[in-house]
């Protein structure tokens, strides 16, 4: 029944009755950043853009805080509209899935930095001579 | 000996019909008790198969993530011992008394670095198993589902993994048999550390993330054939599957990674060799750790460092 519009691409996907957002993008062929499919874990938050929709099981305050229940938060896995919505997905296409590394290489990158600027004093100083 | 292993795994649950039909029908525990918590909470208790006391999983409606874990000791006195060594490691440690967990005794409770809760008891209702203990069968024969035997370990997260190796080392007794490090340098960070009081490959394993959240309870199992079976079950039961069934090159074990309905993640785990406090401790580097938890994808999925409770 309900049409579930993705901003800004404009993609229209057609959910059945009682359909959970995650599941109606999934059984379409899209896939996207989700993890326990249960309402538990926070991670396959979207944004909804218009129209309003509605949990078919109690949500953790722990998943989605008070704030989070009236700023258009949507939690796709336990949402069911009701009626068209729009949603804008949070996640992009880079998915990050070693942080560890993502952190030495961070150090590595301020390292050389700081290596090239410290180089960089030292030749202006000997110009300076 | 101090602790002998993780006693219970009390965890929040949103919906308590779905949670008992996911715990009884398909992992296959015992519920032990069903009962309302001093703060107007339903809790059911469960033990698995091959477990004497009386519960080792506890879930509490309302919320998901983790209330807290019990540990049993060995000797009453070692309440003391652990007591004492908390409060010197800087923690506030307080005495809970027989009763306040239904069928367990007097011990302590405190919030560990990590801002978990630990309690520590010595004593807890002793119910048996189906087989008994004399001349007793392989296993029961009407087991349920899975059929897990028992509790195995638990996964959670800490701002400061390093921190929480030390707590377990000098609170606890436990050692380190596998950890994951920025580097092999001598003032390398711990990312993740893997921990053991005994055999036991791991009672309680820490990676670097948030504080006070959950990344998994496990069950035990007996082999490859039983972890597939499981992996069986949840897709005939319709259990979301994060992954597997597959090997951690951590600890060699045989796992899957699944969720119960409200997105609590919990594990069924085979395997893993004997631990030994004297066996040099494996070191794994961020560059193989896809390897390092999932041996053969080797590659870590989006969810295993964000999706907690
Ligand atoms: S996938 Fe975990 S809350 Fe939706
Ligand atoms: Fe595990």
């Amino acid at each position: 029944m309900p049409n579930v519009t993705i901003h800004p691409t404009g993609e229209v996907i057609y959910l059945e009755p009682e359909e959970t957002v995650l599941s109606g993008l999934y059984k379409a062929g899209y896939a996207y950043t989700i993890g326990c499919r249960r309402g538990g874990c926070a991670i396959c938050k979207v944004d909804c853009r218009a129209g309003t929709f509605t949990y078919n099981r109690p949500i953790a305050d722990t998943v989605i805080t008070a704030e989070e229940r009236t700023d258009g938060t949507c939690l796709s896995c336990r949402a069911v509209p009701d009626g068209d919505i729009t949603i804008e997905m949070r996640d992009g296409n880079v998915r990050l899935v070693n942080p560890f590394l993502r952190q030495i290489n961070d150090k590595a990158r301020q390292r050389a930095e700081a290596l090239a600027r410290a180089q960089a004093d030292m030749a202006g100083a000997t110009t300076k001579e | 000996m101090g602790v002998m292993r993780l006693g219970y795994a009390h965890v929040r649950v949103t919906d308590m019909a779905e949670a008992k039909d996911h715990y009884a029908n398909t992992m296959g525990l015992y519920e032990t008790l069903s009962d309302v918590s001093p703060e107007g909470a339903n809790r059911t208790f469960y033990k698995a198969w091959d477990e004497w006391d009386h519960h080792s999983v506890v879930l509490e409606e309302g919320g998901v993530g983790l209330v807290k874990y019990g540990w049993k000791v060995q000797y009453e006195s070692d309440i003391d011992d652990i007591e004492r060594k908390a409060q010197t490691f800087g923690v506030t440690v307080e005495r809970m008394s027989k009763g306040e967990n239904p069928e367990i005794g007097d011990g302590i409770r405190f919030t560990t670095p990590s801002d978990h809760v630990f309690e520590v008891y010595h004593d807890a209702t002793l119910i048996g198993t189906e087989v008994g203990t004399h001349n007793p069968d392989a296993f029961p024969r009407h087991l349920v589902g899975v059929g897990v035997p028992a509790l195995d370990h638990s996964l959670i997260t800490a701002e400061d993994p390093g921190m929480m190796d030390r707590f377990l080392t000098e609170v606890f007794d436990f050692y380190a048999t596998e950890r994951v490090q920025t580097s092999l340098d001598d003032d390398a960070d711990i990312i993740a550390t893997w921990m053991t009081s005994n055999n036991q490959i791991h009672q309680l394993a820490v990676l670097a993330g948030p504080q006070g959240k959950l990344h998994h309870f496990a069950f035990r199992l007996g082999d490859w054939t039983e972890v597939g079976r499981a992996a069986d079950l949840f897709s005939m039961d319709d259990v979301p599957i994060d992954v597997g069934p597959t090997r951690h090159g951590i600890t060699r074990g045989q796992t899957v990674y699944f969720f119960d309905p409200s997105g609590n993640r919990n594990e069924v785990f085979a395997g893993g060799y004997l631990a030994y406090p004297d066996r040099p401790v494996s070191v794994w580097t961020p560059e193989k750790l896809g390897k390092g938890v999932f041996y053969h994808a080797r590659e870590l999925n989006d969810a295993f460092t964000s999706v907690l409770t």
